[in-house]
């Protein structure tokens, strides 16, 4: 009963995922879903999953979807898996369950409505919106001011308070990452005011490479195959 | 009036949960407060404070209820992993769908006034489009066979209280709209009767503000439609002669 993912690296979502899998020993297939050639959208996937988003699983007959949803049954259900991915203490479960929600609303649309109006337009086959990307740019700067001032602790490397990562850390900043694909200029202008996160994203880095690198290889090709 | 806030109401009423509600008037700009602030500093409805521990999003807080009270029976965050992790993707499914959909367009047909604010017919029209979209999803997925509730529950559990006071707020649109958008969707309607009886009399109790602004709101639509006929009939019959 191997686990199945249903996958486009592109997604950032989609990332967490593998990374969270690979990191953990989770063995698994990864099925690939092109996003650019609308795979998503076929009547095969939608029986996966009938929102016909990145990503899915299926395990044996389970089925699910919803990212945050996987990582915790991942977490939940497959030995092995250090406690602090998704701790057992109520508490500290319920802040990872906040933050997670909170991005839901204030993070997650800020990268996304970046990249899909600018770089990623032509992929999907929609026009350039530069009103459309500063207004992802302010939701990206609401959100990493948030995470600057409130949820990254002065003195310990990860989210809330912890010294180790978990699924929250995770989810969070493979969606920061997409926007390396606008490039280095554009990065060091939007991350540049928050020194926190930035030393956060690299303590999730370091905490979960190889697989990290490896994993947000696509969007360095991505954007090369993209300016060329 | 918030609607997160009436699920984690009526999930401690349900669940015998002793709690103190302190009163936050959004109308009155008071969680835009440096105390509120301390509470929760994202500044939104729902927060809790249980001794030491604070928590908001009322996701967390329903399935922190569920998990640390004595007594709250299974169905409602239940322990199989399975079950749990289907009403995880409904809860987060959510975010991005129902409530993306229902607040703007509720807010920005109707309510926005009330909170002196303008009303935006743009993001009413993109919300609306979202809303029938996830009505539409409810309809066909989430409440597909034979269940009374969500994920083909025969018991409701913390994410039907969620959706469902979402959908409450629909009640202080007009009629006509209203019709309209929940008309075609016979098992979200049935689905919403389930979850109010299956919380009686605490759903309706904790709805009473909602229903009591439906009035109002009915109450100023009908006087602003008498005025304009009123105005008509006052016009001078100019004579041709």
């Amino acid at each position: 009963m191997k686990l199945k993912v249903y996958a486009d690296r592109l997604s950032q979502p989609v990332r967490a995922v593998i990374i969270f899998c690979e990191v953990n020993g989770i063995e698994y297939e990864e099925i690939k879903v092109d996003l650019a050639n609308r795979e998503h959208l076929t009547p095969e996937f939608s029986e996966i999953n009938p929102m016909q988003q990145l990503p899915a699983i299926v395990h044996g007959t389970f089925k699910l979807f919803e990212s945050h949803a996987i990582l915790i049954y991942l977490a939940s259900s497959f030995p092995g898996v250090a406690d602090h991915w998704y701790p057992d203490d109520v508490y500290k479960r319920s802040k990872i369950h906040s933050v997670l929600d909170w991005h839901h609303s204030n993070l997650r649309r800020g990268p996304i409505t970046i990249v899909q109006n600018s770089i990623l337009a032509p992929v999907f086959r929609r026009p350039l919106n530069p009103e459309a990307v500063a207004e992802g740019e302010k939701i990206l700067s609401a959100a990493l001011s948030k995470i600057e001032s409130f949820w990254l602790d002065d003195n310990r490397p990860f989210l809330l308070g912890e010294n180790q990562p978990s699924i929250a850390d995770l989810s969070l900043v493979c969606d920061i990452m997409q926007v390396k694909l606008v490039g280095e200029t554009d990065w060091n202008r939007l991350l540049g005011p928050y020194k926190k996160v930035q030393q956060w994203i690299e303590n999730t880095r370091n905490a979960t490479n190889p697989h990290f690198d490896e994993l947000h290889k696509v969007l360095k090709e991505l954007k090369e195959k993209l300016q060329n | 009036m918030s609607q997160p806030c009436r699920a984690v109401i009526i999930f401690c009423k349900v669940n015998g949960i002793d709690y103190e509600e302190i009163k936050v008037h959004i109308s009155k700009g008071q969680h835009l407060t440096p105390e509120f602030a301390e509470i929760n500093p994202m500044k939104q409805l729902p927060a809790i404070a249980d001794g030491r521990f604070k928590l908001f999003e009322s996701h967390a807080i329903l399935i922190y209820l569920a998990c640390a009270f004595p007594g709250v029976a299974d169905h409602w965050y239940p322990a199989d992993v399975f079950k749990r992790s289907k009403i995880h993707s409904v809860l987060d499914w959510h975010h991005s769908n129902l409530r993306r959909g229902a607040a703007p367009y509720v807010f920005n047909t109707t309510i926005a006034p009330i909170l002196g604010r303008p009303l935006n017919p743009q993001v009413a029209a993109e919300a609306e489009i979202i809303l029938s979209s996830s009505l539409s999803k409810l309809e066909s997925f989430w409440l597909k066979g034979n269940g009374r509730f969500l994920l083909g529950g025969n018991q409701p559990s913390i994410a039907d209280l969620s959706l469902v006071c979402e959908l409450m707020q629909l009640e202080v649109l007009d009629e006509k709209d209203r019709t309209r958008l929940l008309g075609p969707h016979k098992k979200v309607q049935q689905w919403i009767e389930n979850t109010r009886n299956a919380t009686s009399p605490h759903f309706d109790e904790v709805h009473r503000v909602i229903m009591l602004a439906k009035e109002r709101q009915q109450h100023q639509r009908l006087k602003a439609a008498k005025n304009e006929g009123g105005s008509n009939m006052k016009r001078p019959l100019v004579s041709r002669m």
